[in-house]
This record gives C-alpha cells, sequence and structure tokens, in this order.
C-alpha cells in the first residue's frame, strides 16, 4: 500500500465509523412507512452534513449521513480514457448484480462511479464494523482490479497483432 | 462474511490471470458455409435444389441457387464496389480463376458462375480445390487491385534498378496512382505502389467511443508489434493517424474533418511481394480490418458482464 494511501484509507475508516451510529426511523410523512431518509430526503432535521475526503481530484469519497442511513459515494481513480472505459464497465457489472452486495446502490450518486447505501436494517443485521471493512477493502482491491485490466487488455491488443503479423514472415 | 465472499468472486471473473483465447483467432479467407454446401453437394449426395443467399464480411453477399436443373449450381456474388474493381483488372482475375465455369451475371449480382455437378473432376483432390476457389470468390474478386499493385512495383522496380537515386525521373520516385475501393459504406482500402514498396492503407470508423479507444489500444500493438518482437521483424511496417496520410494528399472525397476517422497504413516490402508469398499475403492483408474490429468487439464483451 502505497504512503498516501494508507491514512486516506484510515480517514474513510474513522469518518465510516462515526457516521454509521444509525437507529431505527419510521417516516414523519408517510405513516408506516420507514425508509433511508438520505434517499427520501423529507426533512433537513434528519440529514447531517455530508463529509468529503479527497485523496486528490481524481480520487474521492463523500459520505452522506442522516438518522437512519448513510451513503457512501467513491470516485474511483482514472488515469486515462482506458480506464475509465473499464471503470466504468466494472461498476456496471456490480450494480447489475446489486441484490447480492446488500449495500451497492443501483445508481451512483452524480460525480461518483460507485455508491453504497447503508441502513440501520443492514447495521441490525450485520456487523457494522464488518461493513466498514468491506468498503475498505473494496476502495484497497478496486485499483489494483482495474490497473490488472488495463495490462489484460493491452497483453491482448499485443497478442492479437503479433498472430495477425506473424504469417506475413 | 458473505458480502465480501461475493465481493472477491465478482471480481475475480475480471482478472482471470491467463488469457483466455479465442479459439477463432485468425479469421478463415474462404466463406465457410459456401464451402460446406458445395462440400456436401459436391460428395454425390443426391442432387437437390438449392436456393439460398449468404453473406460474408464487407456487405458481399453470394446467392446458391439451382434455376434450371438440380445438378447445375449457380453461384452469383455481389460486392459493393464490383465497379472499381473492375477497373483494376477484377475481370481479369476471376476470369483466370473460373474461367471455364462463368456465365452472364445473374439480375443483381456481379459475376456469376455454373458448376456442372455432372461434370466435375474426377479426383477428389481436383474437386476440393475447385470448392475451395470457389468458397475464395470474395478474396479473388478484391485481390484484383492488389495484383495490380504488385505487378506494378516490380515494373517501377525494374525500372528503378537503371537509376541511381539522384538521377531517378521524378515518375519513378512518386510510384503509381493510388487505387481506391470502397468496399463498405464509409470505409476504403487505399493501394499504392512504389518502386521500393506497396503501401495499403485501410480508412477505418468508429462507431462509439469505446471503439475508438480500444482501437487506438490495439492499433497501438500493431505499430509496435514489429519493433518489440525479434521474429516480427520482417513484418510489414504498420502506421497509424487520424487524418489523412501524405499518400492520399491527392485523393479526393475523404472526410478530412478527422475524428471517428483511422487510418493505418501497410508498408509491404520488397520481400512480402514475391511471387512465392503474394497469394497467401493478399489474402491476409484483406482481413485486416475485419480481424482488427472482431477482436475489439471480443475484448469489449470480455471486459464486462
Amino acid at each position: 500500500m502505497s504512503q498516501s494511501l494508507r491514512p486516506y484509507l484510515q480517514a474513510v475508516r474513522s469518518s465510516l465509523t462515526a457516521a454509521l451510529t444509525i437507529s431505527n426511523f419510521a417516516s414523519q410523512t408517510s405513516e408506516r412507512h420507514n425508509c433511508p431518509e438520505i434517499e427520501a430526503n423529507s426533512s433537513p432535521e434528519i440529514l447531517l452534513n455530508p463529509l468529503h475526503i479527497s485523496r486528490n481530484e481524481n480520487e474521492k469519497v463523500k459520505i452522506e449521513p442522516s438518522y437512519n442511513s448513510v451513503r457512501i459515494s467513491i470516485r474511483i481513480k482514472q488515469a486515462d480514457e482506458i480506464e475509465h472505459i473499464l471503470v466504468h464497465k466494472f461498476t456496471r457489472f456490480l450494480t447489475q448484480r446489486a441484490e447480492s452486495f446488500f449495500i451497492l446502490r443501483r445508481k451512483p450518486v452524480e460525480g461518483y462511479d460507485i455508491s453504497f447505501l447503508i441502513t440501520n436494517f443492514h447495521t441490525e443485521k450485520m456487523l457494522t464494523h464488518k461493513l466498514i471493512d468491506f468498503v475498505i477493502e473494496f476502495m484497497e482491491e478496486v485499483d489494483k482490479e482495474i490497473s490488472e485490466m488495463k495490462l489484460f487488455l493491452n497483453a491482448r491488443a499485443r497478442f492479437v497483432a503479433e498472430s495477425f503479423l506473424t504469417p506475413f514472415d | 462474511m458473505t458480502i465480501t465472499g461475493n465481493l472477491t468472486t465478482a471480481t475475480h471473473l475480471h482478472c482471470i490471470p491467463s488469457i483466455v483465447l479465442p479459439v477463432m483467432l485468425l479469421l478463415d479467407y474462404q466463406n465457410a458455409l459456401i464451402q460446406s454446401l458445395l462440400t456436401e453437394r459436391f460428395s454425390g449426395a443426391p442432387p437437390a435444389s438449392i436456393d439460398q443467399v449468404v453473406s460474408d464480411f464487407d456487405g458481399v453477399t453470394f446467392h446458391l441457387s439451382t434455376p434450371e436443373s438440380k445438378t447445375k449450381i449457380l453461384i452469383s456474388i455481389n460486392v459493393k464496389c464490383y465497379k472499381e474493381l473492375v477497373q483494376y483488372g477484377a475481370q481479369e482475375v476471376l476470369e483466370r480463376e473460373y474461367g471455364p465455369y462463368i456465365v452472364s451475371p445473374e439480375p443483381g449480382y456481379d459475376f456469376s458462375v455454373q458448376i456442372d455437378l455432372e461434370a466435375l473432376p474426377a479426383e477428389e483432390e481436383a474437386r476440393n480445390d475447385l470448392i475451395m476457389k470457389l468458397a475464395l470468390m470474395k478474396r479473388n474478386a478484391m485481390a484484383a487491385p492488389f495484383e495490380k499493385a504488385f505487378d506494378e512495383f516490380n515494373k517501377l522496380a525494374e525500372e528503378a534498378s537503371r537509376y541511381t537515386s539522384e538521377s531517378a525521373p521524378q515518375g519513378i520516385q512518386e510510384g503509381g496512382e493510388v487505387m481506391a475501393i470502397h468496399y463498405r459504406e464509409e470505409e476504403a482500402i487505399y493501394i499504392k505502389a512504389n518502386w521500393d514498396r506497396v503501401t495499403v492503407i485501410f480508412s477505418t470508423v468508429f462507431r462509439e467511443e469505446t471503439d475508438r479507444i480500444f482501437g487506438k489500444v490495439f492499433l497501438q500493438e500493431f505499430v509496435d508489434a514489429r519493433r518489440r518482437v525479434l521474429t516480427l521483424q520482417n513484418a510489414p511496417q504498420v502506421l497509424f493517424r487520424n487524418d489523412p496520410p501524405l499518400e492520399l494528399a491527392n485523393v479526393p472525397g475523404l472526410n478530412a474533418s478527422g475524428g471517428e476517422v483511422s487510418y493505418v497504413t501497410f508498408v509491404l516490402f520488397p520481400r512480402h511481394l514475391t511471387p512465392q508469398r503474394r497469394y497467401e499475403n493478399i489474402s491476409h492483408i484483406q482481413t485486416f480490418r475485419d480481424y482488427f474490429h472482431y477482436h475489439i468487439k471480443a475484448s469489449k464483451v470480455c471486459g464486462s458482464s
């Protein structure tokens, strides 16, 4: 792990730990409803101040806490247009399978590549510190994954090019 | 924990470490459907009536039919740029290849041959050669401008050998005319012969942004392959750019605005133009555009779900 990644992830971890103190909260606007307030956005008193943590202009995290839910949006590093496409493909792959990830949001918040939505029901069913571990692990892995995909694409292109040029000999 | 478990399985789908190579790496030169159809017909099976339209790359269509009797198979080909090909000598090439079988073209098609099942060559090998030759009809039609350029190269090389580089007349330095084959809606092949090389330029259009970027990665590897791999030192030189290369300076009707059009140049050196290598290299270079786009599409599929 690079030197600047460690404090970045540490900051995200601490902020998430603080933000994930959420509890059940019934809807104030419609009776017998209970929805993530950060999404419903029904009243400003239930929302808390959003937090931005940036490693640089291309890599940042936005944490939007509310009384019963927290939304975490991640912008993944994209150094060039190839990485941009790969990130898009990768996040689409994951969001299309959002049910199996429980906390994954189907659509990222604008300006970010992938969003998670953690509600009080998640923290009741699962261990909060494990949820945080998951988000941190995702952030660690995703960069590695993208650069691996990029290398794979290059290797593939190289192989294709060489195979086409070989018969000319 | 279940979530973490799911994440790792999902991500591992992406990073299959070894290159999972498609079984079909290089494209065939012949049309597989025509080949299998004729193989079946030629095998001595009872004659049956056929009426089949076969599509090939680059909008080429074939029509196989038995209009007169079940033993006479008519094979017609429609090529978008047939007029241009005729201009560059396609008729002669096709006559050379299919001489005795040629009949007048079927309406709506450019060129037709008729095979009489009762007058097939006796030997198995000759029959297979005939099948292959018919399946290569598109290749043969498209080969005409390449053959013309290769002949022109031979002529220019011979002329140039009589001069030193300083005293050579202007005509030889500049080489032959640029032959343009508009074989697709927006894409073309340009061929130009010089005394020391033949230049083949493909113009290609990328429909989507992703294709363009992947195309750039692939083309860069084509360009670098020759420099990097020792065994490819003898391969043609590949260049690519997004504006028309200098060879095409005098060609009218080019989309000069650039952007989505890329030009890929293959420089074929004398060793690629020898009579022994000629046939194979003409076939092979024709498949470049389809091969290139096929692999871009293939890597897009592999990269996502």
